[in-house]
């Protein structure tokens, strides 16, 4: 039996790195005292799986993981214990048991929401924003292990939208094709030609596709 | 203060995961409903001062009281400081981020020397004066304890009141009446009065110090009714009834030592001659095994740490190591929790639980035999033999260790050329008693062995703290010649700053007058210096000169018996005689037996404190070797 666990890691964790959040996660599954499987081999490690790493420095509200256990629970019972043995900035949120052969989460992700909260927003950033969407191909520069490649952001966007102070955007976030908000935003002000504003960025969901249209990960 | 302020802030700087706070276990407490607050300050970064085990103890201790708070603060990295001081934010308690200022009691642990700089920095950055003249009545009271106040001199002009000795009760009693003078409205030089009362508690601003035309020390008084003339180390008699942490916050971001720690015993009975701390934690006090389970399984459940180690000066000696070690490997199979030895010695007894942890995990072997000929391990009172390390580390070899760490000194008292070829032949000798094993016995990996060979810093409180430390230039020389002793197959050489530890040795037994440099040197942009990569040797030097004062007369100079030492009104139980006695002994190569084995009379024995070992006594037939293992 596998649990899917939606968490959130929180504002003051942001600049833990993925690595790290792991580490930290697996001492919690430690304290809590769950029946948890551990890897073969000569330093044994708690089995659990991420959707997707998290930017350092970017908060997320439903972050996603994947936890093997030994014996069969309740979710609720499940739910107790770690929320019991979590850190106040890294609550458990929900939790689905599932089948061991369900797919990982990181094979069902599709994509991701996020919100961009800005310290300023410029008077014609709307107006821009509709010209910037209207384009038939967004080129743009991506950071790959081998350097920078062309790539065309267009496709990856899913939705952008502007309320308030807030930009919300949903981007492909797949093996395939990966568009990161940071990227997004210095294409839309570079577009625009207008000065990018300070942002914080914030993963709000994570998600997955169901008969070809986006729904939360977590429910697949 | 302004979070959004810092949130931009820690955008800048690297690891900003040091400034976070929140970690498990961290304890958050309502800042206005307590009576005091207590600022832990390690005076260096996150990551080395979050394995310190000191900090840890009292920051349970001081928060299992339910009128006080205490909150951990640490030395930001440089990059960080400069940012705090241009965007005018103070040093912040991680737990709350209230400025250091803000605070009732701000606490230092002194652990090493060349951390003194980071001292005033802290203050400095956390809005408090850094003399402890120019405080204002309102200010925090700046305390300080831990090794290195057994000398508290240098640090006099910048801490109202030190703490001798083991802290966990004096903290206690430190608390209480700071608390209680703020609220009856005491002054703080009243406040300074009735804590300069208590045992183990040492306020500088309450004596006076003159000196001779030659610069040694003249007299040194009180000057008020209230001070002791004589200031007595605090001792926890009953290690398994004193406070040890059941919980300890767990970090987020890798530290030095991350991971579970268990001291099993405090003191040492070895009687290393350059050992300050083998001197200043006497007498040698084991924990119960039972009070250690228990810990241990409190510790494990609030961490979920993987890993345990067992902490003291030399774990080897505590009597019932293979008891425990296999008590706790069972306990923790299941849940995959090694248990690893950082001070230990291997031999027969011990082999057997080191094939356990191996089970488990393996941790790095490291032996100090600290000298290179027997001549000078007896010199120093090392009660090692060879025959001991080439066992050890022939036991550690069969049990599937390739490498292997061996610590030595250079420049202890009497060290010929010999001595430093002897280090290259130990070297030799563990390479061969690798190659000495049939090849199915030994690790595939292949030996390595790594020799490092610090500056020996001579230190209060032990034998040779009359003792001349070599100058820059002998120590230059030395270890060029140590590395062409030193050029083996599979044999890495290591040596260590020697300006550096000039310096640590000209604080460690300064006098009053070492404050100013400090200050100087501070002035001058000195902090960090631990740090290779901050630390500027010409700025201590100018210093120095600034205060008109030598560093040769604190590091080169041999003191002769009759001199008065700066910290000789600090009675840390082992008398200035058994020191000296030793001392004579060391230059006629003569060794002292481990005083488990019989009283040396070192001083302690008249404080009724000796033999609270907890667990059977060792007996006089064992046989057993001497700890190779630091």
């Amino acid at each position: 039996m596998k649990m899917i666990v939606v968490f959130e890691k929180g504002p003051r964790l942001r600049h833990i790195g993925h690595l790290d959040l792991m580490r930290a996660m697996q001492r919690a599954l430690r304290r809590s005292g769950l029946p948890l499987c551990y890897s073969q081999g000569f330093n044994p490690h708690i089995l659990l799986s991420f959707a997707a790493p998290l930017s350092v420095g970017m908060p997320g509200k439903r972050e996603i993981m994947e936890v093997p256990i030994a014996r069969d629970m309740a979710a609720e019972a499940f739910m107790d214990r770690l929320s019991a043995a979590l850190p106040p900035d890294l609550p458990c949120l929900e939790v689905r048991p599932v089948d061991d052969r369900h797919p990982a989460p990181m094979a069902l992700l599709s994509a991701a929401a996020y919100e961009a909260k800005m310290e300023t927003v410029p008077e014609a950033l709307p107006e821009a924003m509709g010209r910037f969407l209207a384009q038939k191909e967004i080129p743009a520069l991506r950071k790959t292990k081998t350097g920078l490649k062309p790539c065309d952001l267009r496709p990856m966007i899913h939705e952008l939208t502007l309320t308030g102070d807030t930009l919300s955007m949903t981007l492909a976030l797949c093996e395939k094709a990966t568009c990161k908000p940071e990227l997004l935003l210095s294409s839309l002000f570079e577009f625009a030609a207008l000065p990018r504003p300070r942002a914080l960025i914030t993963r709000t969901r994570l998600l997955g596709l169901r008969n070809g249209a986006l729904c939360p990960l977590e429910t697949l | 203060m302004e979070n959004k302020r810092l949130e931009r802030l820690l955008e800048e700087v690297q690891k900003p995961a040091r400034y976070i706070g929140g970690e498990m276990n961290a304890v958050q407490k309502d800042w206005a409903s307590v009576r005091s607050r207590f600022a832990f300050c390690f005076p260096d970064t996150y990551d080395i001062g979050m394995s310190h085990l000191g900090m840890k103890i009292l920051y349970y201790l001081i928060n299992g009281r339910e009128d006080a708070l205490c909150e951990r603060v640490f030395m930001p990295g440089a990059d960080m400081a400069d940012r705090m001081r241009e965007e005018g934010i103070p040093l912040f308690g991680l737990e709350s981020r209230h400025a250091l200022h803000e605070f009732d009691i701000v606490g230092f642990t002194l652990q090493y020397e060349m951390s003194y700089t980071n001292i005033l920095e802290m203050l400095s950055l956390g809005r408090i004066e850094i003399f402890a003249k120019d405080r204002p009545e309102a200010a925090p009271l700046v305390v300080a304890g831990g090794p290195c106040a057994f000398n508290p001199e240098p640090l006099a002009p910048f801490i109202d009141a030190f703490m001798i000795g083991d802290g966990e009760d004096v903290m206690h009693e430190l608390i209480t009446v700071i608390r209680d003078g703020r609220e009856q409205g005491l002054s703080r030089k009243d406040i300074l009065r009735r804590l300069a009362g208590l045992e183990g508690v040492y306020v500088p601003a309450l004596y006076d110090v003159s000196y001779h035309p030659d610069g040694t020390l003249k007299s040194f008084a009180p000057n008020d009714p209230a001070a002791p003339k004589t200031v007595r180390k605090r001792v926890v008699r009953d290690l398994s009834a004193a406070v040890y942490p059941e919980s300890i916050p767990v970090p987020y971001t890798e530290i030095v030592h991350d991971r579970m720690v268990l001291e099993i015993m405090r003191g040492c009975t070895r009687g290393c001659r350059f050992c300050q701390a083998g001197m200043l934690y006497r007498p040698v006090r084991e924990r119960s095994m039972e009070r250690l389970l228990e810990l241990a399984d409190k510790l494990q459940q609030s961490t979920g740490y993987e890993e345990m180690s067992l902490s003291s000066l030399s774990s080897g000696d505590f009597t019932c190591l293979p008891e425990l070690i296999s008590a706790l490997m069972e306990r923790y199979r299941e849940k995959r929790v090694s248990v690893s030895l950082p001070s230990m010695r291997i031999d027969n007894i011990v082999k057997q639980s080191l094939e356990e942890t191996q089970q488990v995990k393996k941790s790095g072997l490291t032996l100090a035999p600290e000298a290179g000929t027997q001549r000078l391990r007896d010199v120093i009172n090392k009660g090692v033999t060879e025959e001991d390390l080439i066992r050890s580390v022939t036991d550690a070899f069969e049990c599937g260790w390739s490498s292997v760490k061996l610590y030595f000194m250079m420049g202890l008292p009497t060290e010929t050329d010999e001595d430093l070829q002897g280090i290259g032949h130990l070297a030799k000798k563990v390479v061969d008693a690798y190659y000495a094993l049939p090849k199915e016995k030994r690790s595939k990996a292949g030996v390595k062995v790594t020799a490092s060979a610090s500056v020996f810093v001579p230190k209060p409180f032990t034998p040779f703290q009359w003792a001349a430390q070599d100058t820059i230039a002998q120590v230059h020389e030395k270890q060029a010649r140590l590395r062409q002793y030193l050029k083996i197959k599979c044999v890495n050489f290591n040596w260590h700053e020697s300006e550096l530890s000039m310096l640590e040795a000209c604080i460690s037994r300064g006098d009053r007058r070492m404050g100013g440099v400090i200050y100087a040197a501070w002035k001058r942009g000195c902090r960090l210096d631990s740090w290779m990569e901050h630390f500027r040797y010409e700025k201590w030097l100018s210093a120095f000169e600034d205060c008109r004062l030598t560093p040769d007369f604190y590091a080169y100079r041999e003191r002769p018996y009759d001199e008065l030492l700066p910290w000789q009104f600090i009675d840390a139980g082992v008398s200035q005689e058994y020191l000296k006695k030793e001392n004579e002994k060391a230059k006629r190569g003569e060794t002292t037996r481990d005083c488990r084995r019989g009283c040396n009379g070192c001083g302690l024995q008249g404080w009724g404190v000796c033999g609270w070992v907890k667990n059977p006594p060792l007996k006089d037939t064992d046989k057993s070797s001497a700890p190779l293992f630091d």
